[in-house]
């Protein structure tokens, strides 16, 4: 698709917004074509769901205690229903692979000959992909969440919805910036897959996509006071997928919310330069070596 | 029959050859799966710190958490190492026309289907499920009687077999309808249910949840039975699941074996 | 062309094959186009019926080596696939062994073979070598006659070299053979053959001709092969099977085609130098110039009348009368086919 999209693509902006609908127009198309899987495939990802809330209820039952870190029982049901929304932004399905293929096939070439930059093409690109995502996956989602309504605490105040969506815009970055400087790395490795396994691994763990991270204040570190969701707080993981739940729930608020943000830019700014340094010092690693 | 055993034996032989020849591989995809495994294990050991029994009242402290865990390890790892395989490349089969090759030949298909593929790397759950159902069961007050230890190895047997025969009609789905969706999603969603022990289904949901996926799909005979006998006070109420698991097996087996046979007697083959 | 060989003795009275009234239809479902399309296929899915193989009839005696000869998609794959018991059919009977292949008995898959081309049945990962073991175990063939059969098949081809390598790492070619060799190491009654030749180079093609050639007078063995290649029918069939949108068109020898279907052959004369053309003009037949040679298109009616007034002409050095090109009656029958079915589509 990319190569086609490249060769009718002259220089302008608004030829840049017309690619992008071609770009979004198949995209929608290539989800319409396996018809039963897409409607199935979204509520079938709910699921697993449903094992770890039985699982919590039975956890919550055998304690005396009404909630567990902050967490009601409740809360919990609202939590990982949250995560698999902040998951949809920030999760990029094959864009480290894609970049360390196309670095392994030398289709990474087209890009340092034409006056296109590699980043904000992939970027455009993943911004049409998850667009269309969300059209199609709106009304499972939706239904899902309102059926559920009733594990969730009433609606939060604007102040909070607004810190919400920016965690969510910001966490859709976070994701890509971080995976595709991971898929940079194919300029000098030649099997990224580990690497990336291995990313995959930790954020499993640590995001938030398994437990809230609150949980980890009871886990004690090396340091005296420090608890390992004080140290993972400083870590990128948890803000894609913990973070923006938590703020929807109300777990973070006043001033902790305004830094947790400003960690949150701080390492999409780190990650987005990171990226680019990698590209940049690749590309010059790559035409040396004459791919 | 013995010439089954020696075809399965050159399958598998072949395969560990393959294997051992790339070994990077075949550790990393070892890594892989223990990764994953780690990761749950730490999950499960964080809940602990909050509570001391998952179900109010119904046993599964700590160490007979660990061993319901272990046991699911342990079933996991022979069908993800020997059936799935063979199944996943099923797609592919029809697509080539592979399944045609198979259909011809003077050897029952559903075995050449399911078997002719060994993933080595899926044992490494197994052997860590082993060494942790060891540990759990070191660290309980109360040790298993005679009569557990003996069921124990026949009840994961039925549990293989109850999942082996889910396998199969996932494959005979597969058979039917070409190609879509990928079976080893489908896997997964399924036996998800089946990662905890069943008390947890309880309540307005859970309890006829628990119904259909013990008496329908029964799913949640595969881990609990043997893992209750092995790591629950063994009664008399003990032998309904061991009956139970048995029956269903039984079942599993049979009931697939039709639906796989209809399958190849609807089977369209690639035309060219 | 291939001649008559007396070895080759007339088929015995039993069919080996038989196939009365077999038919095979598929529901296909057709594939959206474009978005708006893409949409509504959600909702509702147009299909339609396609009829493979069409009330066929057939009968093969032993040691017949019969080709089934038609364009893609004439049905004769799916025929054969019928013949194998992979699929089974709409309608109709067939029985080949005196066994309805569909039923799939253990007893009827040890008597027969198939090769398909460029699909293998080698198991991809294993040296072709643990393939036959395989086969040898899968087959029940005594330990004693595989080694002599597998021996005997392995230097026929020339192949005893690669049986120890991947078969993955091979060639097509080279695949081809091994795979005819594993086809034949259970000494089959009935070979089937579905486009053997398909996608090999002019050398393996001669090769695997001849071999198939000398294994099936040897141990006369029924073969049906599919192919739409003339080389394949006339290298190795007598009997000819044409096969067009699922239904006969025709079936009898390689001769017979040539005496049915053509109404006319071809002159061709030398002359010293370019000829005036209206000289053969007027004799009123199609006529090609190329230089100081003339190619007419002759009645074969009136070629008896004509030919000496043509002979005649002033500066023929050197005539020669030719059967039409099989590959061109066939062609033209195929075409014809279509065509008449375009017409019956049309007036639908």
């Amino acid at each position: 698709m990319s190569d086609a999209l490249l060769a009718a693509r002259p220089a302008g902006p608004l030829q840049g917004l017309r690619t992008w609908w071609t770009m979004l127009k198949i995209c929608l198309e290539e989800r319409l074509v396996y018809r039963g899987d897409f409607v199935l495939g979204t509520l079938m990802r709910f699921l697993p769901i449903v094992t770890q809330v039985f699982l919590w209820t039975a956890v919550f039952g055998a304690t005396s205690r009404g909630d567990i870190a902050g967490y009601t029982r409740n809360d919990i049901v609202a939590y990982y229903l949250l995560t698999m929304l902040t998951r949809a932004f920030s999760s990029m399905p094959g864009l480290a692979g894609g970049i360390a293929r196309s670095v392994r096939d030398g289709s990474v070439k087209k890009f340092l000959i034409q006056p296109v930059d590699y980043v904000s093409f992939l970027l455009a690109a993943r911004v049409a992909h998850k667009l269309v995502y969300y059209a199609v996956a709106t009304i499972p989602f939706a239904l899902v969440f309102f059926l559920c309504r009733s594990y969730f605490p009433p609606i939060p105040d604007a102040t909070t919805i607004a810190a919400f969506l920016l965690s969510l815009a910001l966490s859709f970055l976070l994701g890509f910036f971080m995976e595709a400087t991971l898929g940079m790395l194919g300029f000098w490795f030649m099997e990224v897959s580990s690497i990336v396994f291995g990313y995959m691994l930790v954020q499993y763990l640590l995001s938030g996509h398994m437990f809230p991270i609150d949980l980890l204040r009871t886990v004690p570190t090396g340091l005296s006071g420090v608890s390992l969701a004080d140290v993972v707080h400083w870590l990128p993981f948890e803000y894609t997928a913990y973070f923006s739940s938590a703020i929807w729930l109300g777990k973070v608020q006043g001033a902790a919310l305004v830094n947790a943000l400003l960690i949150e830019a701080g390492w999409v700014v780190v990650m987005a330069v990171a990226c680019r340094v990698a590209w940049w010092r690749g590309t010059r690693r790559y035409s040396a070596f004459g791919g | 029959m013995g010439r089954y055993l020696a075809i399965f034996l050159t399958f598998a032989r072949a395969c560990l050859v393959r294997d051992m020849t790339f070994r990077a591989n075949f550790i990393l995809e070892c890594l892989t799966s223990l990764g994953w495994m780690s990761m749950n294990l730490a999950f499960y050991l964080l809940v602990f710190t909050y509570t001391s029994e998952i179900g109010k009242g119904t046993g599964w402290s700590k160490e007979p958490f660990f061993a319901f865990v272990a046991t699911g390890l342990i079933i996991n790892s022979v069908v993800q190492a020997f059936f799935m395989p063979s199944a996943e490349e099923l797609t592919e089969m029809v697509r080539t026309g592979g399944l045609d090759a198979v259909l011809v030949q003077p050897l029952d298909a559903q075995f050449l289907l399911s078997m002719h593929r060994v993933d080595f790397s899926s044992l490494a759950n197994g052997a860590v499920g082993v060494g942790l159902l060891a540990w759990a069961l070191g660290r309980m007050d109360h040790a298993p009687p005679a009569v557990a230890w003996l069921l124990y190895p026949l009840l994961v047997l039925c549990g293989v077999a109850i999942l082996y025969g889910l396998v199969i009609m996932l494959a005979a789905a597969t058979i039917l309808m070409g190609r879509n969706q990928s079976l080893y999603d489908f896997w997964f969603y399924l036996t998800n249910f089946s990662r905890y022990p069943a008390e947890i289904y309880s309540g307005p949901w859970g309890g006829p949840l628990r119904m259909i996926c013990t008496f329908v799909i029964p799913i949640l005979l595969v881990v609990n039975v043997p893992a209750r006998v092995i790591a629950q006070p063994f009664t008399g109420e003990s032998w309904i699941g061991v009956v139970a698991a048995v029956v269903a097996a039984i079942a599993s087996l049979v009931v697939s074996r039709i639906v796989f046979q209809r399958a190849l007697a609807r089977y369209r083959s690639a035309s060219s | 062309m291939h001649n008559s060989d007396p070895a080759v003795a007339a088929p015995v009275a039993e069919p080996v094959i038989r196939v009365a009234g077999l038919a095979k239809e598929y529901r296909v479902y057709d594939k959206p186009e474009g978005l708006a399309a893409s949409v509504r296929a959600l909702f509702h899915r147009t299909s339609r019926v396609v009829e493979a193989v069409k009330g066929v009839d057939l009968e093969v005696g032993r040691g017949e080596f019969v080709a089934l000869l038609g364009p893609n998609g004439a049905g004769k794959t799916t025929l054969l696939k019928l013949l194998s018991g992979i699929i089974t059919p709409s309608r109709g009977t067939a029985t080949v062994l005196g066994h309805v292949p569909w039923e799939r008995a253990d007893d009827f898959r040890r008597r027969f073979a198939l090769v398909m081309g460029q699909r293998n049945q080698l198991w991809w990962d294993l040296p072709a070598a643990e393939s036959f073991r395989l086969h040898q175990e899968i087959y029940r063939i005594d330990p004693a006659r595989f080694e002599k059969t597998r021996n005997e098949l392995v230097d026929l081809l020339g192949v005893r070299k690669l049986i120890l390598q991947p078969v993955r790492e091979l060639s097509l070619g080279e695949r081809m053979k091994l795979e005819l060799v594993a086809a034949l190491l259970h000494e089959p009654e009935v070979l089937f053959l579905d486009e053997p030749t398909i996608g090999l180079d002019v050398v393996a093609q001669h090769t695997i001709h001849e071999f198939l050639r000398d294994v099936q007078r040897r141990r006369r063995m029924t073969v049906v092969l599919t192919t739409h290649y003339m080389k394949d029918v006339a290298a190795l069939c007598e009997r000819v099977v044409v096969i067009t949108r699922g239904d006969i068109l025709y079936d009898g020898s390689l001769a017979e085609i040539v005496d049915r279907f053509t109404t006319h052959k071809i002159v061709t004369l030398d002359f010293d130098e370019a000829p005036d053309r209206s000289l053969i003009e007027r004799f009123g037949f199609p006529c090609e110039f190329r230089g100081p040679q003339v190619v007419l298109r002759i009645d074969r009616t009136r070629i008896a009348d004509v030919l000496p007034g043509i002979l005649g002409s002033a500066g023929v050095r050197d005539v020669s009368v030719e059967d039409v090109p099989l590959e061109e009656i066939v062609a033209e029958l195929f075409r014809a086919d279509s065509r008449a079915a375009a017409v019956a589509e049309a007036a639908r």
